[in-house]
């Protein structure tokens, strides 16, 4: 019997992943683009660069779930599921000892507690606000002149740290302002802007618990910077995954794998 | 006599009692059977107030929660509840720090409209310490054209002295309204008891039905249903009510059931959005909703005054009541296991302080008894966000794994 494709799309507020899987659930190919202003463009264009990448044609898919705020514009899904629920899913795949996902995206940061399946017990979301994501960190690299690899260097977590009393992107930026017109060293800035958006997340985490491994996903998850005092705040390490932002990507695929054995067994 | 003791209603096997419930429901529904059509005509807020005005109806404005409308009814004046006008908040915020619930916003933005339907003044119940200021503000600081009144609601356990202060302030606003609107007569009031006492028994009938899925109305029509009460004579209230047919049969399972808390219902885009995804609610404890009918079936008004005292300490615990958590809690359960629910949802209006209070408590009770909880805030805008949207999806994600089939 010739394999069977599963493939799952996330188009977040920033950026778009595909990934296409196996039946033996093995990753044949994952892809990261800027969403842009036509989610749906982007999803079948990072589609269309998976397959290119795992030699296959759209044709073979046998069931592809999206996820992410544009789910609802992949014309060519078989299924939806909130990221909420992929990350969740995607973090279990990778680290099965995982209790408790963090996913920081540009526009939402989410804590979610899952169980010995991968299964969502509770889950957390910032509000409206872009207080503690991805968002937050780029207002700010834009404003110190920093490219986002630079905020994120560990080595400015070691040395000393203005604290930025306000977690409102809008009043933050303004504190950023004075303190860089009073001269105060950048790195310094960071890191006090690393803290704030941790303190921020935390409270999101404190509000679940923490529960078993904790692994971190999302675009945010490559800061090196942030890993690290989020680590210090723990008191345990963090399971970072390789490429963080496909994990969404990657629970829709082994989601839409699920739904299609559903489907077919019955 | 009724139980006066808060903890005897909770050891009760039934909420209401069911037997009474379903009699009555029988006998109501031969008698109206003849008049009864399919659609629940719900007559829109501001049509129904501008008809009432045209007719010469006194209107009063009043803010939330608990006052007698049966004491205003018997003075022919027709209370239009002010809860969460739509529009945009400008001239409020001129008077109102920014973290102040968007009610009380609202409310008084509305008022400064000095809009024409009220022509017979406002009341503000002591429902929190923002109304309470609103109250105030208005009164003594703005100033509107109308007659300002208050209402000190009693807060706290029920006790004797609580309900001799009760019959006290039932009985000066009586006298204040007799200065502008002539002696009550008692019959008045007694009348405008019984017309209140039937639809208590009618919405608590409605209550029972909803929980054991017993019509066919959508989660948007039920509490359109519900809010009616706000701004309708009562005797147009309990016909639309009594239009409302109860199934002998139990509907088809949804997908999720769901219990909802809080002060207002979730906002019709996320109403529709719940009928769209087959998710019922089953149960309210809403300030606005259940939380204003008494928790048993009572006795038929013989002293009205009397009956209006025994009425106010039967409703059900309330955070704005301060009547402790523990109650609040041991009730909420109940209404847990009666409405079968998979899950709660508190619909949390945003800055809104004696909710706020007992929420984290409550949350994390809820959540240790196994039941998914989910927290939605609202700042009573219009529309379905994307993160709202998000939110409940994966909350009902989260309970499709977990509902016992
Ligand atoms: N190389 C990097 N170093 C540091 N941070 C990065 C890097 N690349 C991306 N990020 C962070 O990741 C964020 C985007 O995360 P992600 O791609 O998970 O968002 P998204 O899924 O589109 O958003 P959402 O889930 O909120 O809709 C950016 O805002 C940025 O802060
Ligand atoms: S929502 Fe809360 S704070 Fe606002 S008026 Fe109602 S009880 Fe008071
Ligand atoms: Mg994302």
């Amino acid at each position: 019997m010739a394999d069977l494709f599963f493939g799952g799309i996330d188009v977040g507020s920033l950026s778009t992943e595909a990934v296409i899987i196996n039946s033996e659930e093995q990753v044949l190919a994952e892809v990261v683009l800027i969403t842009g202003v036509n989610g749906s463009e982007a999803a079948q264009k990072a589609l269309n660069q998976a397959l290119e990448l795992a030699e296959l044609a759209q044709s073979q898919i046998a069931a592809l779930t999206s996820t992410g705020y544009g789910r609802a514009s992949v014309p060519f899904a078989t299924g939806k599921t909130t990221e909420i629920s992929c990350h969740g899913v995607g973090a279990h795949h990778l680290f099965p000892s995982t209790g408790t996902v963090i996913d920081v995206g540009g526009q939402d940061s989410k804590v979610i507690q899952i169980d010995d399946r991968g299964h969502m017990l509770d889950f957390s979301m910032n509000d409206k606000c872009a207080a503690g994501t991805g968002r937050f960190l780029e207002v700010m690299a834009d404003r110190l002149e920093l490219e986002l690899d630079e905020l994120s260097n560990p080595a400015y977590i070691t040395g000393p740290s203005t604290p930025i009393s306000s977690t409102c992107t809008v009043f933050a930026e303004s504190e950023v302002i004075s303190l860089l017109a009073k001269d105060t060293p950048r790195e310094q800035i960071v890191n006090g802007l690393q803290r704030s958006i941790v303190n921020r997340i935390w409270s999101m985490v404190v509000s679940i618990g923490i529960h078993g491994e904790v692994t971190i996903t999302g675009g945010v998850a490559k800061n090196q910077g942030l890993i690290k005092v989020l680590e210090e705040k723990l008191g345990q390490k963090l399971n970072v995954p390789k490429n963080p932002q496909t994990v969404g990507a990657l629970g829709a695929a082994l989601i839409a794998k699920r739904h299609h054995s559903d489907s077919t067994s019955t | 006599m009724y139980p006066f003791d808060a903890i005897v209603y909770l050891q009760r096997d039934d909420h209401y009692k069911r037997s009474d419930l379903e009699q009555r429901a029988q006998i109501d529904a031969m008698s109206i059977n003849d008049t009864k059509d399919k659609v629940l005509k719900i007559p829109d807020r501001s049509d129904y107030l501008r008809d009432q005005r045209r007719s010469g109806q006194e209107i009063m404005g009043v803010l939330p929660a608990l006052y007698p409308r049966e004491l205003l009814w018997a003075f022919n004046i027709l209370p239009a509840e002010i809860w969460d006008p739509p529009g945009e908040i400008l001239l409020a915020n001129v008077h109102l720090q920014a973290s102040i619930c968007p009610i009380v916003k609202r409310g008084l933005e509305f008022i400064l409209k000095s809009p024409e339907i009220i022509n017979s003044g406002y009341l503000f119940p002591h429902t929190c310490d923002s109304l309470q200021n609103l109250g105030t503000q208005v009164k003594d600081l703005i100033g509107v054209p109308v007659p300002v009144y208050t209402f000190y609601n009693p807060k706290g356990e029920f006790n004797k002295a609580s309900k001799r202060y009760y019959s006290e302030i039932l009985f000066n606003l009586q006298k204040t309204l007799e200065k502008s609107h002539g002696l009550l007569s008692q019959n008045q009031l007694k009348a405008a008891c019984e017309l209140g006492h039937k639809i208590d028994i009618r919405r608590q009938m409605l209550h029972a039905a909803l929980m054991e899925d017993r019509f066919d109305l959508s989660n948007r029509e039920y509490f359109q249903l519900i809010r009616a009460a706000e701004y309708m004579q009562g005797q147009d209230y309990l016909d639309l009510l009594n239009h409302v047919e109860i199934n002998e049969q139990i509907g088809v399972a949804p997908r999720a059931r769901l219990l909802v808390t809080g002060i207002l219902p979730p906002g019709d885009d996320i109403l529709n959005f719940l009928d769209e995804s087959r998710v019922r609610i089953v149960s309210e404890d809403l300030l606005s909703g259940s939380r204003r009918i008494p928790i048993v079936e009572m006795d038929q008004p013989d002293d009205p005054m009397e009956y209006l005292v025994e009425r106010f300490f039967l409703l059900p615990p309330c955070s704005t009541k301060a009547g402790g958590l523990d109650k609040r809690l041991q009730y909420l359960k109940k209404l847990i296991a009666k409405s079968r629910c998979h899950g709660v949802l508190f619909n949390t209006v945003k800055f809104c302080e004696p909710e706020l209070f007992d929420q984290h408590f409550l949350i994390k009770s809820m959540k240790v008894m196994g039941l998914p909880v989910l927290n939605l805030e609202t700042e009573l805008q219009p529309g379905l966000s994307g993160q709202e949207k998000t939110r409940i999806e994966a909350f009902l994600e989260m309970l499709d794994e977990g509902v016992p089939v």
